[in-house]
């Protein structure tokens, strides 16, 4: 008797050996339960990719916003904070002098007045759909107040773009494009720009013609998409020079309290109304919300399914296997011999799954991306998939567990199995 | 060699049927030595099955003594049986039941598997080579014939060093050629290991080579006879000291072909 007991990772590895090859007996089925839990953990990583990304969306969108009240003509609050977010048409002005009105309020640390406006570029790219139309965010700024607002704000480096610099206030040819915005038009520093801007209250369009003078570093928010300008200019050839759309504003010490005092003072001026942006963030992300938790229970109906489906495979091998199983009982298998085969099986499905769902929804996220933006408006510029580390280990454990739970039956039966009738089944 | 492994008194296995009861045994007095083979004759539905799963610690008896390698194990669970099985017996099925994704070898170790025992591949090779399938280690069972299938299921059995082999119709899928091989197989393994071996099988030709022959009738022993001697039938070929590989070689060159 030359052969040693052996315990622990040895028996483990030729445990794992042999429900490996058990699973390749019927490569079809072992196949199509694997993409059944695949697909469950794809939708469920895509959720929480989603759920993740679009949280982080929408604070990294409001925060780069730079302030944290904003001021702007009474309409729907939520429709003017997505419109600063990630741009729209439907503006509503305010009169210019709320500037000068608000700006003496003691609680101010910084202000600054933004004018939106949409501009129609036509003939102005040199790309093949030199013909098409289409629309650009116009900011109208203060450079002074706007930097003060958004420090991290710097101009892109490299060839064709070294010497970016601000325009100067009164300077009416002079423009600063946002990251996307250069790439689309394909401009550098240097480079003409023109645009098609409609004068309120004038049927058609002029063109303007504007020296690029800097392009901005990417943000991933909506100023990248945005072609900036001097403020007074904007108003002049918008034809609003006494309106602006919005006043960004940083109080000295924002809390609920303050921002309730100031709220107070200011909703007393008409036409005005003033929205704290962190009741922006709480409101978009508890809209979206709502559909998350509709995806969810698509994602938990799935992987009910998927679990369903697993119970199903292993328990037709099971039984597939009874004589079989019923011979490794009479070979020396111990009942927690064939309890642990049966369960490996299990688990070794759902952890396949549960890697391949975690690689397709990583490989398909852009896809997810594209197809929630073009499903619902978010209300953000920027990715809203975010697939982290955390996610992935979440995913692939949820799919251990889940092979853990549902191999608990089939491996029951198999191991409770009297070896005499398992055999005599299958002869 | 005069020492009993298994021996049985007043053995009976009933069954429920609906209403009726089924005496598939019926007081059964056996006792099995080592090194001995005993067939186990008798037409179907005789009890052969049922007298094997019980003698081997598969199925209980409802009533009786039994013991097997010194234990006592009539009346004891699954549980407790399985652990008087492992080492003890070892198990060849009519069907091979082979792992079809397993090759040849790995087939031959799975027991050590169950047994907690590590791989030793030397061993496994020495008793491939025993059983002549030496040449097939890397082969999976659907590659090979009836005969080579049932050497590995020999094989397999042997692995895990059983003091008595349980064959049930090992033959009956054989032509008479392999299965006169398999036979003298077992012969061998009686002679030179000291293996108990008990078989059953529906050839009488084959039962008849058995060192002692029991035919069962309705559950019960009905004729108890003493057979041929167990030594191999091709014992004019071999040396008296000659190993049981050299030996099976021998009996196996006829069957190679199949």
């Amino acid at each position: 008797m030359n052969q040693r007991i052996q315990t622990g990772p040895y028996v483990f590895r030729r445990y794992v050996s042999l429900a490996a090859k058990n699973l390749r007996r019927r490569p079809v089925r072992t196949g199509l339960t694997v993409a059944g839990v695949a697909l469950a953990v794809t939708v469920a990583v895509s959720l929480g990719g989603f759920m993740l990304g679009y949280r982080g969306a929408v604070e990294k969108s409001i925060n780069m916003l730079g302030f944290q009240v904003m001021i702007m003509a009474k309409g729907c609050p939520y429709e003017a904070a997505t419109m600063m977010l990630k741009g729209g048409t439907g503006l509503l002005y305010l009169p210019a002098d709320t500037y000068d009105r608000v700006k003496s309020d003691p609680e101010i640390e910084t202000i600054t007045p933004i004018f939106v406006g949409v501009a129609q570029k036509q003939g102005s790219s040199i790309r093949d759909d030199a013909g098409a139309s289409n629309f650009t965010v116009v900011n109208g700024i203060d450079v002074r107040g706007y930097r003060v607002m958004k420090p991290w704000t710097v101009f892109k480096k490299g060839s064709g773009y070294d010497n970016g610099r601000w325009f100067a206030p009164d300077a009416s040819d002079e423009v600063v494009l946002g990251f996307e915005a250069a790439e689309y038009e394909q401009r550098k520093v240097g480079d003409t720009f023109y645009a098609s801007i409609t004068p309120a209250g004038q049927p058609d369009p002029v063109m303007h013609e504007f020296k690029v003078v800097g392009v901005l570093d990417r943000t991933g928010t909506q100023d990248d998409g945005t072609v900036f300008l001097p403020i007074d200019v904007a108003r002049r050839y918008f034809g609003r020079p006494d309106q602006l759309t919005i006043l960004g504003i940083k109080l000295k010490q924002f809390n609920a309290f303050k921002m309730r005092e100031f709220e107070t003072r200011w909703l007393k001026l008409p036409e005005v109304q003033v929205v704290g942006l962190q009741q922006v963030k709480n409101t978009l992300v508890s809209l979206v919300a709502t559909a998350q938790t509709m995806i969810a229970a698509v994602a938990a109906i799935a992987i009910i399914v998927a679990l369903i489906g697993v119970v199903n495979t292993i328990l037709m091998s099971v039984y597939e296997r009874t004589a079989e199983i019923g011979i490794m009982k009479a070979l020396g298998a111990r009942r927690e011999s064939i309890f642990q085969l049966i369960w490996l099986e299990t688990v070794m499905i759902c952890l396949a799954g549960g890697i391949a769902g975690s690689l397709a929804a990583i490989l398909g996220s852009g896809l997810v991306e594209r197809a929630i933006k073009a499903l619902a408006d978010l209300g953000v510029a920027g990715s809203v998939v975010n697939i982290t580390p955390a996610v992935i280990v979440y995913a692939v454990s949820g799919a251990v567990a889940l092979g853990f739970f549902s191999g608990l039956y089939p491996a029951w039966r198999a191991s409770s199995m009297r070896p005499v009738e398992a055999i005599g089944k299958g002869a | 060699m005069n020492d009993i492994v298994i021996e049985g008194r007043g053995l009976k296995r009933y069954y429920r049927r609906g209403s009726e009861t089924v005496k598939a045994l019926d007081g059964v007095d056996i006792s099995i030595r080592a090194g001995e083979i005993v067939s186990i004759l008798g037409p179907s539905g005789s009890g052969k099955t049922t007298l094997i799963n019980v003698l081997s610690c598969l199925d209980a008896p409802t009533e009786g003594t039994l013991l097997v390698a010194g234990k006592s194990v009539a009346g004891l669970p699954e549980e407790k049986l399985v652990e008087v099985r492992r080492g003890t017996l070892g198990f060849v099925f009519q069907q091979f039941a082979l792992l079809p994704t397993l090759t040849v070898i790995e087939n031959v170790e799975l027991p050590l598997t169950f047994l907690d025992r590590r791989v030793d591949r030397q061993r496994t090779l020495h008793i491939l080579d025993t059983v002549g399938l030496m040449d097939r280690a890397s082969h999976l069972p659907r590659e090979l014939s009836g005969g080579q299938m049932q050497r590995v299921a020999i094989a397999r059995a042997l692995i895990g060093e059983p003091r008595i082999l349980v064959a049930d119709e090992p033959t009956g899928n054989l032509d008479t050629k392999t299965g006169e091989a398999i036979i003298d197989l077992f012969k061998l393994l009686a002679h030179e290991e000291g293996i108990a071996i008990l078989l059953t099988t529906h050839n009488p030709a084959f039962g008849y080579e058995a060192g002692r022959i029991i035919t069962l009738s309705d559950g019960r022993i009905v004729k108890e006879e003493i057979g041929a001697p167990t030594t191999s039938g091709e014992g004019e070929n071999l040396s008296p000291g000659a190993s049981v590989n050299a030996m099976f070689r021998s009996l196996t060159r006829r069957v190679r072909t199949d």
